[in-house]
């Protein structure tokens, strides 16, 4: 049923996003994001995208099949160890090569390229404007550039460049304030498919290879408002997403994890008791696209990061209150 | 070999075929290790919740702490004949399965299309579920998992000069990722 409402949307916001965005209008240009948002989910391609973050890039093959109920994909790394991410639907399972072994992890499916804007845009529209640019050539296909820029200095800026004929994202580039570029994914190859066969959904096995399941206590969502802590006043535009218990490698016991996001970057806090006779952590920092910040409350160890600004993690760690 | 064993997996191979690839997976280790590993590959595609790890191990550690018992089987007792019976009760069995394996058509394309599709997807979500469960009511199989990962993984660097360490940024990039970070792991964590 989702999937039949996701291709009735879809049909509609074909029919209904203007070709001729020369002069669009503030609501044409957010239905052509709209339109990109759901053709990543309900078209079926084939080809190769190239991610660049920091210093490194990486290419990867995928292959997106929507069967008008269903959404399978097969992404396979083509550079270094031969990583690969199959999804059904919001379920994903990674195979990972670590040393001589192959561990098969199991995530929630989110952000995954082109997949990369959110259903429901409100979030966004509250946040960041939204301008196009002129069309431009990517994949040798052709694409209109819409820029969507921050109206605080709370996130980053993004660039999308968007198929004119499919409607789907070609190119993703984030900005930091200096616009500098901090991470882009482009695809270099890129055709629909339209064979019904499922053949290709599987992992390449390498039988040299021991494959093991992740053994790693997976993060466990907490409903429980806690006794110790409450948040106060968020940042403008983010919002608290998902909220869970974790195993963190070292601690023994669970710390909790709070995820908050504006539509398109996310953030993720972390607290913890104090730990007796270990120096708390306070001070921040930024690493590559990564910005941390870590204080105390009270008995509380803070640490929060994220792709955003430092004032974002910083006004994020602030909002939490300690309760004695 | 291996090609074999994957093929005796999809059903491609009859099973009186395969008593040479059997007695192979026996005699050579390697064999027996590519057949299981096949199947953790297969349960987590459909869905199919993995036994742990070491669960083999685990398991015949139990059964060595376990006290021996030592009384006739009952059955044996009742029935002096029951023993043969089933004995043949079991191959005429087996030999029904070879026959029902072999008479598989390969079906057409679109119905199994249908029916992967639905087993991974209901398998997944309840797979999900169990995890989630198991993971809520008891806190000792974590544990166990806790220190299996304290013996293999060495320390990881910190990710920052603070010293916040690399694991809070495994943790948001396990549930807040970003596009990207599926495919570029950060530079603080070593593969």
């Amino acid at each position: 049923m989702k999937g039949f409402v996701l291709a009735c949307l879809f049909a509609s916001a074909l029919s209904s996003a203007s070709q001729s965005v020369l002069a669009a209008s503030d609501d044409e240009k957010w239905q052509i994001l709209q339109k990109a948002a759901l053709a990543a989910h309900a078209l079926s391609y084939q080809g190769i995208f190239v991610c660049q973050s920091g210093q490194q890039s990486k290419s990867v093959q995928i292959k997106h099949f929507f069967d008008g109920q269903n959404e399978f994909a097969r992404n396979v790394l083509l550079d270094g160890s031969p990583r690969e991410v199959l999804s059904q639907g919001g379920d994903l399972i990674i195979y990972n090569p670590k040393n001589e072994k192959i561990v098969i992890e199991k995530r929630r499916g989110q952000n995954m390229f082109p997949a990369v804007l959110p259903a429901n845009l409100a979030a966004v529209k509250q946040s960041y404007t939204l301008r196009t640019g002129d069309i431009e050539r990517v994949a040798g296909r052709e694409a209109q550039v819409l820029f969507l820029e921050p109206k605080d200095d709370l996130r980053y800026s993004y660039r999308f460049w968007i198929d004119t004929e499919y409607g789907l994202i070609l190119k993703s580039v984030m900005f930091n304030n200096r616009n500098e570029m901090m991470d882009s994914i482009s695809f270099t190859q890129l055709n629909l498919v339209n064979s019904v066969d499922l053949d290709w959904f599987k992992p390449k096995i390498d039988s040299k290879k021991n494959y093991v399941m992740e053994d790693e206590a997976p993060a466990q969502a907490d409903y429980n408002p806690s006794p110790h802590w409450m948040l106060k006043e968020l940042p403008a535009g983010y919002r608290k997403v998902d909220q869970m218990l974790r195993m963190v490698h070292g601690k023994p016991l669970p710390i909790t994890h709070v995820v908050f996001s504006d539509g398109l970057a996310s953030v993720s806090l972390f607290i913890e008791p104090v730990t007796n006779g270990v120096k708390p952590r306070a001070g921040h920092s930024v690493v590559g696209n990564t910005s941390f910040y870590s204080s105390v409350a009270g008995y509380l160890q803070i640490t929060v990061l994220g792709e955003v600004p430092e004032a974002t993690v910083a006004a994020i760690a602030n909002s939490v209150v300690f309760i004695k | 070999m291996t090609e074999q064993i994957s093929a005796l997996l999809d059903d491609e191979i009859a099973l009186e075929d395969a008593e040479h690839l059997m007695a192979n997976m026996q005699t050579h280790g390697h064999g027996g290790e590519v057949w299981s590993q096949y199947h953790l590959i297969g349960d987590v595609m459909r869905g199919a919740n993995a036994l742990s790890p070491n669960f083999k191990q685990d398991l015949m550690a139990k059964i060595d702490l376990e006290p021996t018992v030592l009384s006739p089987n009952a059955a044996w007792m009742n029935e002096p004949k029951a023993f043969n019976e089933t004995n043949e009760l079991n191959e005429a069995r087996n030999k029904k399965k070879a026959l029902d394996v072999k008479s598989k058509l390969p079906a057409t394309n679109l119905p199994v299309v249908w029916s992967v599709a639905a087993s991974f997807a209901a398998v997944m979500v309840v797979g999900w579920m169990v995890l989630q469960t198991q993971v809520g009511n008891q806190a000792a199989p974590a544990m166990v998992a806790q220190a299996a990962i304290s013996q293999e993984v060495t320390t990881l660097p910190a990710a920052s000069e603070q010293g916040v360490p690399a694991e809070y940024l495994m943790a948001h990039q396990a549930s807040a990722p970003s596009a990207s970070s599926y495919y570029i792991q950060s530079a603080s964590y070593t593969e």
